[in-house]
């Protein structure tokens, strides 16, 4: 069966692969403040317009890295095609993609009346990628589960 | 909806995986319909229906809250 939008499923391998170092890249900028030298940028004027500071401002892109890399990686991941992608195998993608929208949503508005202030923040960031990483854990629960009670 | 692909195939003399290539599906599927888990496509009958060389009514039958 044709199924639009995904890729090939040598994806999965890739964005494992890619996933691993920008994880580790991402903890260290976070928690850390790890960033590397080679990608600081001076800029002649500010950076941000609504900056009224007249000064050469400096920017690292070493956390656009990060989350670049993670998100890439996720992507690939979730949407590699599997090695036999037939319509049952669509339906449970399409499931689990319908899950994780919720679940993700239920979890931020819990959060939005749990946490406040700049925690909030940390809620936000990493709502960026939670989407993603519950469709990618749903579905192979699934694949997983269905594989495993075949009986022949 | 309850189906006899399990029957069809033990009269075939057919595992799962014989099955699942003949008619180009992830094994699966063919293990989700036969636990009544997964209701096939059109296509999917048909190709099942013709492979066992029966119609799609022989194979696929309606039950009461349908």
């Amino acid at each position: 069966m044709k199924t639009a939008l995904l890729l090939p499923s040598r994806y999965k391998k890739i964005g494992i692969l890619m996933l691993i170092p920008s994880l580790i890249l991402g903890v260290l900028v976070r928690f850390n403040d790890f960033s590397f030298d080679f990608l600081t940028l001076t800029t002649g004027h500010s950076y941000v317009k609504s900056t009224p500071l007249n000064f050469d401002e400096v920017i690292n892109f070493t956390d656009e890295m990060a989350l670049t890399g993670i998100i890439v990686a996720l992507l690939f991941i979730a949407f590699a095609r599997e090695k036999q992608e037939d319509e049952f195998i669509s339906k449970l993608r399409l499931e689990s993609l319908q899950w994780a929208v919720l679940i993700n949503y239920i979890l931020l508005l819990i959060a939005t009346w749990l946490i406040h202030g700049f925690s909030y923040i940390d809620v936000m960031v990493y709502n960026m990628l939670t989407v993603l990483i519950f469709f990618i854990l749903r579905f192979h629960v699934l694949l997983f589960r269905n594989r495993s009670s075949i009986t022949d | 909806m309850k189906n006899n692909i399990k029957i069809e195939r033990a009269r075939h003399n057919m595992t799962q995986q014989d099955l699942a290539s003949r008619i180009g599906v992830s094994r699966q599927t063919i293990n989700a319909m036969e636990s009544n888990k997964y209701v096939p496509s059109t296509v999917l009958a048909l190709k099942i229906a013709a492979l066992f060389k029966l119609t799609v009514e022989e194979i696929f039958l309606l039950e009461e809250n349908d």
